[in-house]
């Protein structure tokens, strides 16, 4: 939150119309420069900046120092490129120009942005710095654009002359990659000085950086409920959807046996959603694998079913028991001959006491209910290899109330 | 003009004439050129320490003798004269040029401006030499700036000690610093007895 009147000076010579940083060298350099005096406004209310450009028939200033960051803005639209620039009638402007601030307690700072060649030399560079070192005035130098042999090393005894004590900063830009504004926010161009920074540059960075860093683009520290809700849905769908990737699966395979497994096949789905919901599915897991595998070898090779008689002995069960009846109906769409299915489960879940316990523990579903036990039993009337069921099946003869 | 101590310090306690330092703002002493941000505020202490060279200095840059240190006071004093130690070996400042209660000068404004008055110094090593101001320009002094633009042929300018003798008057010349202006009446801000609860208006 240092107290700073800051003026940047701006190259627009020919050299800034080249293409290596994109749109242009020019684009990109403004760009930077809107972030930077957004920032420098943000970091204290008291703060002015001011711009003037350094190319062309003189040195203009564009705006003098002002806390107003629309003016600054609005003042660099409709910026002419071209000339040559004189980096240091543009240096000793901006000194004047700080000079005259009207709140003698704001530090100095210029903030250079240097693209074309320097024609000056290491000397008369040296004396420049040494004079701003002199008046207490910091100097940011933003090296980018052409590269010429002995820039960097000029540029670099400018600011050797003028840095005391770590108050003034030089970043070079390659072509290419980055966008100027980029790297330059976590220098402390931007962040001025690392003090903590501005919260304007902070969360600037934080954006563009952490964006791809996050799982669900959210900072867990920013926003740890926010990211904790992301993480745990996408668990919950990710169980889901393999609970329905079971269910296909088991039903595909087991479609050779009649009605029978389909129920069968419902119910191990059921109680599979139960033991997901318990929180295990390690051992599912290969089953879904494998039966996924004959589902879709099955799928290929299917018939169009016959799903008539099917469907009306499971009219009645409709009503009351949707979900049951959707899925029980899915199923027997698929007509298959062939069953692979795992006989021992198969088995298992023939034993009726089995199953109406399960269906017991599933919520919704009372196992007394008439229209489960019609349907139970009508699936397990027409399977052709229990025996059990058959016997039930005489027992409980299908009654049509609901 | 200088003038010698024509007695022994030992007999009786100059420092007391030498207390102005204790008026000086040393938060918001600066100085211009200088090597080491900060070193200015070293340089005042009271007299009895004025020869303690173990502490910091104020040292300019390399190759530049110009120094310009700006010392605002917390009170209005009237300054009768004032004292320089300066460092060896031609590091001492040959000449002194100051500015009355104007701040924010720079090197440019100080070589332009007509100083208040200007001193031929000499070098000075424990301090006796006193400079005298014309007292009437000197009556109400809120901030003193002092140019020193030249030193006796050394690379760098030192200066180790400056004493201000004179007195201190309780003045303020400021004008009141931090007023807040309502442009609307707030009424929170101006509760009335009965609102808050106090005074005979109370009917139980």
């Amino acid at each position: 939150m240092v107290l700073e009147a800051t003026m940047i000076c701006i190259d627009n010579s020919e050299w800034m119309r080249n293409g290596d940083y994109s749109p242009s060298r020019f684009q990109a350099q403004a760009d930077a420069v809107n972030l930077l005096c957004g920032a420098k406004t943000q970091s204290n209310p008291e703060n002015t900046v001011g711009i003037l450009t350094m190319a062309g028939k003189q040195v203009r200033v564009l705006t003098t120092l002002t806390s107003d960051l629309g003016k600054i803005l609005s003042c660099m639209h409709g910026l002419e490129v071209g000339g040559e620039m004189n980096l240091s009638a543009g240096i000793q402007v901006a000194q004047l120009a700080l000079k005259h601030r009207q709140n003698k307690n704001q530090q100095q700072r210029i903030i250079v942005f240097a693209g074309s060649p320097i024609k000056y030399d290491k000397k008369m560079l040296e004396t420049i710095g040494k004079k701003l070192k002199k008046n207490n005035v910091s100097l940011d130098i933003v090296d980018f654009g052409e590269e010429e042999d002995g820039k960097p090393e000029k540029l670099e005894a400018l600011f050797a002359a003028v840095n005391s004590n770590d108050s003034s900063h030089i970043v070079h830009i390659p072509p290419g990659g980055t966008a100027i504004s980029d790297a330059l926010m976590n220098t402390p161009v931007f962040t001025g000085d690392g003090e903590g920074g501005s919260g304007f540059a902070a969360a600037a960075a934080a954006a563009a950086a952490g964006g791809g860093d996050f799982d669900f683009g959210v900072d867990p520290n920013l926003d740890p409920e926010l990211a904790l809700a992301l993480r745990v849905s996408m668990e919950e769908e990710r169980a889901r959807q393999e609970a329905a990737a079971k269910r296909a699966a088991d039903e595909a395979a087991r479609q050779g046996k009649g009605e029978e497994p389909p129920s069968n096949s419902q119910d191990t789905a059921m109680v599979d959603k139960d033991a997901e919901a318990t929180n295990s599915a390690a051992d599912p897991m290969d089953e879904v694998n494998a039966l996924l595998q004959q589902a879709i070898a099955l799928s290929m090779e299917n018939a169009a079913s016959d799903p008539s008689v099917r469907d009306s002995e499971m009219a009645e069960a409709t009503n009351d028991d949707q979900d049951l009846a959707m899925a029980l109906q899915m199923s027997i769409q698929e007509s298959a001959k062939d069953s692979s299915s795992q006989s021992d489960m198969s088995k298992a879940l023939e034993d009726q006491s089995f199953v109406s316990s399960v269906l017991a523990s599933l919520p919704g579903v009372d196992p007394n209910d008439p229209s489960v036990k019609e349907l139970l039993a009508s699936f397990q009337g027409q399977a052709s290899q229990s025996e059990s069921g058959q016997k039930k099946d005489e027992d409980k003869p299908p009654s049509d109330d609901k | 003009m200088a003038c010698l101590h024509d007695h022994s310090c030992e007999d009786h306690d100059c420092s007391s004439n030498w207390s102005l330092y204790k008026h000086i703002d040393l938060p918001k002493v600066s100085a211009l050129n200088e090597a080491v941000p900060g070193s200015a505020k070293s340089v005042f202490k009271p007299w009895e320490h004025r020869l303690n060279s173990s502490e910091e200095h104020l040292e300019s840059n390399e190759g530049d003798p110009e120094l310009l240190v700006y010392i605002p006071f917390t009170s209005d004093v009237k300054i009768k004269s004032i004292a320089i130690i300066g460092g060896t070996d031609g590091t001492s400042p040959s000449k002194m040029r100051a500015f009355i209660n104007r701040d924010g000068i720079d090197f440019s404004d100080a070589q332009n401006m007509q100083a208040v008055q200007e001193w031929d110094l000499v070098e000075n090593l424990n301090g006796l030499l006193e400079f005298q101001t014309r007292y009437a320009k000197f009556q109400s002094v809120a901030s003193i700036t002092l140019h020193f633009p030249d030193n006796f042929g050394g690379d760098t300018s030192q200066i180790h000690y400056i004493g201000f003798k004179g007195e201190a008057t309780q003045l303020k010349r400021d004008v009141v610093a931090t007023i807040v202006y309502e442009l609307m009446p707030n009424p929170s801000d101006h509760k009335t007895k009965a609102e808050s609860g106090g005074g005979f208006s109370q009917v139980e």
